[in-house]
């Protein structure tokens, strides 16, 4: 397939995967944000990332992404001292999620914006193959 | 030969553009890859050398490798648009800069070898 | 991408076939004819098994294009190389034959 116009198009796909499975978690993050524990003392709803790697087919010279894993982000929860809630623990101290709202916005911005690029690659690369076969055209 | 030698010339560049343009897609997709450093092709003018050079002995009929041969190489990071501390040297800025600097000069090529091929055509018809 | 039509050119002991056609009046095709040791009929024969080969390859590259083993531009750039060969060749025949036919018609 070292067609390096077909090997972008499969790139680009590689890219919008890994930017679609990023914002998929970022709108895990942003609906579980309240999320606390249902036992006393429990840990809440724990801050997810993907983390990125880059893959290189020697072969077709495509240097594809993917998504190597989702783990849990370790920072420590937030802690609020709310007695009457169920997850209150012997003090009186609620761990909360360690997300961050705004920081989970701007991440899905950026998460929207890589996302855009890669579309703009797809599409161009579409239109250059386009452009070589229109060359045939008679007129 | 001039007008022989003019589509040898664009198609060459073509081919350098196409793998340009992967190498766009290869930075932007990797945009957000910790430690990942944006690649860029080698000019065309030094490309063109090299090819020259092994294309020499090659049949008129081989299928000859598309582009194979242009490597790409670590891009200088003159402006520093993105400076990020998980070393992603990647700017998708740049990268779309570039991608439609690709798009221009492709339409160009194809539009000049186009209408060279119809002016060879129409001079055959006497 | 265009080979084998400098190999029809080189053919043609002055010059080439395409550029002779594009510029008749430019007198190359006088001294196309008149080149010492060039036999007119070797020529066409060398014409005619390029112009086969041209197609022939043309042929086998738009083959691996569908099958996926080529790329665009150059199946592309061979259904091209292929036109313009045929088109020129079929040129330099009609213009055999013609000029045949005429010798022919000429009174004894």
């Amino acid at each position: 397939m070292y067609d390096p116009l077909r090997v972008a198009l499969k790139v680009g796909a590689s890219g919008l995967e890994a930017q679609s499975k990023r914002l998929r978690v970022v709108s895990e993050n942003l609906a579980n944000a309240q999320s606390t524990a249902s036992t006393p003392g429990g840990d809440p709803y724990t801050r997810k990332v993907v983390t990125f790697e880059n893959e290189v087919d020697e072969a077709l010279g495509a240097s594809l992404v993917k998504v190597a894993g989702i783990e849990r982000h370790r920072t420590p929860y937030r802690i609020e001292h709310n007695p009457s809630h169920p997850a209150a623990d012997a003090n009186g101290y609620v761990k909360l999620p360690n997300v961050d709202i705004v920081s989970e916005v701007a991440d899905m911005q950026e998460a929207n914006r890589s996302y855009e690029a890669n579309l703009q690659v797809i599409k161009q690369a579409r239109e250059l193959i386009a452009m070589t076969i229109d060359l045939l055209r008679s007129n | 030969m001039s007008v022989i030698h003019l589509f040898d010339i664009v198609s060459r560049q073509n081919r350098w553009l196409s793998v340009r343009q992967s190498t766009i897609a290869g930075n932007i997709a990797n945009a957000n890859t910790p430690g990942y450093k944006a690649l860029d092709v080698e000019p065309f003018e030094k490309a063109l050398e090299l090819t020259r050079l092994s294309m020499n002995s090659t049949h008129a009929g081989h299928l000859a490798e598309s582009g194979a041969r242009t490597s790409t190489v670590e891009a200088a990071n003159s402006s520093s648009w993105d400076v990020t501390h998980s070393g992603n040297s990647v700017s998708i800025e740049q990268e779309l800069i570039n991608a439609g600097e690709v798009n221009r000069a492709y339409r160009l090529n194809t539009s000049i070898a186009k209408a060279f091929h119809r002016m060879i055509l129409a001079s055959a018809k006497v | 991408m265009l080979d084998p039509i400098s190999g029809v050119s080189n053919a043609a002991a002055a010059g080439s076939a395409p550029e002779t056609l594009l510029a008749p009046s430019r007198g190359a095709s006088p001294a196309a004819a008149g080149d010492a040791g060039a036999d007119f009929g070797s020529f066409l024969a060398q014409l005619a098994g390029n112009t086969v080969s041209t197609l022939k390859a043309g042929e086998a590259t738009a083959l691996a294009g569908v099958r996926g083993q080529a790329t665009t531009q150059q199946v592309v750039e061979a259904v091209m190389t292929s036109e313009q060969t045929l088109q020129t060749a079929i040129a330099i025949r009609d213009k055999v034959v013609s000029a045949f036919l005429e010798v022919s018609r000429m009174s004894i």
